[in-house]
């Protein structure tokens, strides 16, 4: 040792001890949480679940690996919380999905959400999330398809959903059909260690828990039901975001009394897209829009230094105290001139709404008309009360149990010629299953069954691809043709009166609108010719 | 009355065990003693000895300049051997005495001559106080008798003697409340002279059993006096804390531990006030310990104030080999020096020494802030460093007061805790002064806009 090192000590600012606990630790605790849950979905599901997460991960550290060398960034892959991102988000995918998706996915959440706005601590939303969120948007078949050891399934909240018992027991174990990360016992367990730990505190996983329980008693219309309740909290990822997600440090307030409205927030979202949504997943946009309020959280909670504003504090108040300024409103001015501005135009479109709404109907009255007129030329259209009955007691529930997929009845008119005989029929019928939602039209039939054409009163299909079933030529193929049901023919170059030629790379909006007018048959052999 | 506890806080290891057995040693120093003028929050005192002048110990050498400064006292008896700035234990060149100590330790006239207190007014007893030179001995050297004056002193309830002692190494005063228990009885009973309606409470933390059963057995008897155990925690002794653990009442930055009708002070100063008062004895001596996994002989002595620091631990037999890091005081709030030849003062309660540099080793493992909220969980005062810490770094100084930074202590829990090792309280020290700056500025802009 030289001398000067040992006339020379160090200096430095204190404090001159630390917490062993480093970053790095942090995130190891993470995983450790992860392990029982991790293991358990690859006993689960089967060796390519483990293949799963190995991708994502090796992903995941890759994408951290290369940005830090092409930015020229030190490598920041020792802090573990490209690992953490990578499994987490394994831990939601299905667990049969081809390896491209996690691959994909965790590049994307880490290059993305996570190393373009600064790396570890800068993200504004969870990465494994963001990239869950992408996968979701490209590949939404593929993520929503939960089938293993080739045998197709539904997950316990789908089958909730529609109605059916589900095994509550086997679902809190994990025995059950879903993403890998499934065993809600295997997450409690992880969950403590958390807590025990002192990684995570208790607010967000409690305030969430109750926020979502109470919100789902108030939305899901079944009111106090612990079945139910039981079944929606094993069910989806919530356990896995209250306890794994939403709780990451970066993404998450850092008060108390933040966390705790974070918690609510994401306990509220997610019983909101449970019970009024149609998306399959909920929790990662419950967690993302949490995310994404987290800073205007944080700046709201002033801190209370010790004593201020404490019953007692300063009997005598100092000088000071009494000069010292008022303490300001830490929510920005500009943020309460935006809701203001918010709240104002919200309340106007709900007025225009509201005056205009009668008007609306009536347009929409006059464009089923106009459609009926469309299908029955020379016809006076008119309404009868045996086949409105007839068509009021599928309302509810649909038309044909499935067999049409999800399509509505939702008026039959009778066509008169000019002495006053019924010479035609036109039935309006909704499918749900266009490739943007509804597509309703008007079938025109003759008292021989004979379809004399078809007219479409809402179609919102793809420009240029589905919107191409509403030319006439296409429509065209429906008119004049006598027959019980019609078929559509993907292919093209149909030769016989049944088949319907499919619009060009728009074989989901053909084959709604094929399910609709057959639909429209049936009704009309089943309850019109003999009613 | 129960343990009392706070929210937040940390448990950095104690490692008290190192020293907690050595009992108080007078350590007698050999060579040159250098007395800074500024051993004290205030103004710097003024010397009124010149070279070549002849002490004796407990002389005065300094005087107080002005209501908060304080009297400095020959700790030695000698020759002035020169007033001339020296480098001071912060690595400021500061105006000092050296003194060249002729080992006799011939006392000056009258110290230590016993006085009756009792039959002294409050006006004599102040005045003793402060012509003994009596300072915070807790580690700030805020002047004692200025305390002994409060605006209304008949609203003062409590006299607290702090004996948390919760940084982590020093034993001295723990040591103290086991030797010299009724030092400090005594010195309470003065203060209590002044204040006879109050009540005398003494604070300690509860892993200093001995020094708690010890306190019992002196204040036994006298009813105005009890102890009150602290749960073990650090910063436990902060007086604010300390305030609210024994009135219940919460104090606010800008007030005083009076304005809540209490009086805090360490347990040595009370010892001091009673050595000043009873004893006619000025402050030049005090406890130490010396201790760390770098000391070659952990121990608490009585050091002289002067006495240079590579004395009590010379790099030959006082240092283990390779020790990294010296610190004046405890490793949470104490000062690392660059070499020991720096002048031991009023202030200064330990030499703490260390093999490793932990800063050094977290360096290493620095992140960016993960925003976990421990330090806001572990803050004793309730703010949020993460706030404060992005406020300095961006510069953002209007938000570092509006985040109330400026009641920051700088007691180092934050930064102790943070798992991403960001320099939390480094950063509060460089922006606080600069942000009272700013205050300073935005008050005089308003004054002058009336």
């Amino acid at each position: 040792m030289s001398t000067e090192t040992s006339t020379f000590k160090h200096v430095s600012s204190s404090p001159h001890l630390r917490n062993p606990l480093t970053t790095g630790g942090v995130m190891m605790n993470v995983v450790i949480g992860l392990v029982p849950v991790t293991v358990f979905g690859i006993w689960h599901f089967g060796l390519h679940a483990a293949l799963v997460i190995i991708a994502s991960i090796a992903s995941a550290m890759l994408t951290e690996y290369l940005f830090d060398l092409i930015a020229k960034r030190p490598n920041t892959l020792w802090d573990g919380s490209a690992v953490v991102t990578g499994l987490l988000l394994a831990l939601c995918l299905p667990s049969q999905c081809p390896l491209y998706v996690p691959i994909l996915g965790s590049a994307f959440g880490i290059l993305v959400a996570k190393c373009f706005f600064g790396g570890l601590g800068q993200n504004f939303m969870n990465p494994a999330l963001a990239g869950r969120a992408f996968l979701l948007i490209s590949f939404g078949k593929v993520m929503t398809d939960y089938s293993y050891d080739a045998v197709s399934s539904v997950t316990p909240l789908a089958s909730l959903n529609s109605g059916e018992a589900v095994d509550l027991g086997k679902m809190f174990i994990g025995l059950a059909t879903g993403h890998i990360g499934i065993s809600i016992l295997c997450i409690v367990i992880g969950g403590i260690w958390l807590l025990v730990t002192d990684t995570i505190s208790w607010e967000i996983p409690v305030a969430s828990t109750i926020s979502f329980v109470i919100f789902l008693i108030a939305m899901s219309g079944r009111g106090f039901d612990p079945y139910y309740l039981a079944a929606q909290l094993c069910g989806g990822g919530f356990a896995l975001g209250a306890f794994f997600m939403a709780t990451d440090p970066v993404t998450k307030p850092m008060t108390w009394s933040g966390q705790l409205i974070f918690g609510c927030l994401y306990g509220f979202l997610s019983a909101v897209f449970r019970t009024q949504g149609s998306m399959a997943d909920t929790t990662t946009f419950a967690i993302i829009i949490a995310n994404l309020a987290t800073p205007l959280i944080d700046r709201m909670p002033v801190p209370q230094p010790f004593g201020v504003g404490k019953k007692g504090s300063s009997v005598i108040p100092s000088v000071e105290a009494l000069n010292a300024p008022k303490r300001k409103s830490m929510i920005p001015k500009s943020a309460i001139i935006l809701m203001a501005i918010t709240l104002v135009a919200g309340g106007g479109l709900a007025c225009v709404n509201m005056m205009t709404a009668d008007t609306i109907a009536e347009n929409e009255r006059q464009a089923a008309l106009a459609a009926y007129e469309t299908v029955l030329p020379g016809m006076e259209i008119t309404s009868d009360d045996a086949l409105t009955a007839q068509v009021e007691q599928f309302a509810e529930t649909g038309y044909g149990d499935g067999a049409f997929g999800r399509v509505y009845i939702n008026e039959a008119v009778v066509g008169k010629d000019s002495s006053g005989n019924a010479s035609g029929y036109a039935i309006s019928v909704s499918s749900m299953e266009g490739y943007d939602g509804e597509i309703a039209m008007s079938v025109g039939i003759l008292p021989d069954g004979t379809v004399t054409g078809i007219s479409f009163t809402t179609i919102t299909e793809t420009a240029g691809m589905g919107m191409l079933a509403n030319e006439d030529s296409w429509k065209a193929q429906f008119k004049d043709k006598n027959v019980e049901a019609f078929k559509l023919n993907k292919a093209g170059g149909s030769t016989t009166d049944e088949e319907i030629d499919s619009v060009s790379g728009a074989s989901i909006t053909s084959g709604a609108v094929v399910n609709a007018v057959n639909a429209a048959l049936d009704f009309f052999h089943n309850y019109v010719v003999t009613g | 009355m129960g343990i009392y506890n706070f929210r937040g806080g940390v448990h950095p290891k104690g490692y008290k065990e190192l020293s907690a057995d050595k009992p108080l040693k007078e350590f007698l120093p050999s060579g040159e003693l250098v007395f800074p003028v500024s051993q004290h929050v205030g103004k710097p005192a003024i010397p009124v000895v010149k070279r070549n002048d002849l002490v004796k110990v407990g002389q005065l050498i300094a005087r107080a300049d002005g209501f908060i400064s304080s009297n400095i006292h020959s700790s030695v008896s000698g020759k002035v051997k020169a007033v001339e700035p020296r480098l001071n234990n912060a690595g400021v060149m500061v105006e000092s005495i050296v003194i060249i100590n002729d080992n006799e330790y011939t006392l000056a006239e009258g110290v230590g001559e016993k006085t009756d207190y009792t039959k002294l007014s409050a006006k004599e007893i102040i005045e003793k106080i402060k012509d003994a030179g009596v300072v915070g001995l807790g580690g700030a050297g805020f002047p004692t008798y200025v305390k002994m004056m409060p605006q209304k002193p008949e609203e003062i309830r409590w006299i607290v003697a702090n004996g948390a002692e919760c940084e982590p190494g020093i034993t001295c005063d723990d040591r103290l409340m086991q030797e010299h228990p009724e030092e400090i009885v005594e010195g309470m009973k003065i203060v209590l002279q002044l204040f006879p309606t109050a009540k005398a409470v003494i604070a300690i933390e509860t892993n200093k059993p001995a020094a708690i059963a010890s306190m019992k057995k002196a204040i036994a008897g006298d009813n105005r006096f009890s102890v009150l155990e602290l749960k073990v925690k650090y910063p436990q002794g902060g007086e604010r804390n300390l305030v609210h653990a024994v009135t219940g009442q919460y104090m606010e930055s800008a007030s005083l531990p009076a304005s809540l009708g209490c009086i805090v002070d360490n347990v040595a100063t009370l010892a001091a006030i009673y050595k000043a008062v009873a004893l006619n004895t000025p402050l030049y001596e005090r406890g130490l310990t010396v201790t760390g996994d770098g000391a070659a002989q952990p121990a608490n002595y009585i050091v002289k104030f002067g006495t240079l620091a590579s004395e009590i631990i010379p790099d030959e037999g006082g240092l283990k080999p390779g020790t990294k890091k010296v610190l004046l005081g405890g490793p949470m709030m104490g000062m690392a020096i660059p070499n020991t030849d720096i002048p031991l003062e009023k202030r200064n309660n330990a030499l703490t020494c260390y093999l490793e540099d932990e800063v050094e080793i977290a360096q290493g493992k620095l992140t960016n802030c993960i925003r976990c909220g421990k330090c806001i969980r572990v803050c004793p005062l309730g703010l949020y460093p993460q706030m404060m810490a992005e406020a300095i770094e961006k510069n953002n100084l209007q938000r570092f007061i509006d985040v109330h930074g400026l009641d920051c202590i700088q007691c180092g829990t934050c930064n102790f805790a943070c798992p991403a090792k960001r320099p939390l309280t480094q950063l509060f020290k460089q922006g606080k002064p600069l942000a009272m700056a700013l205050n300073r500025i935005n008050q005089s802009k308003k004054e002058g806009s009336k």
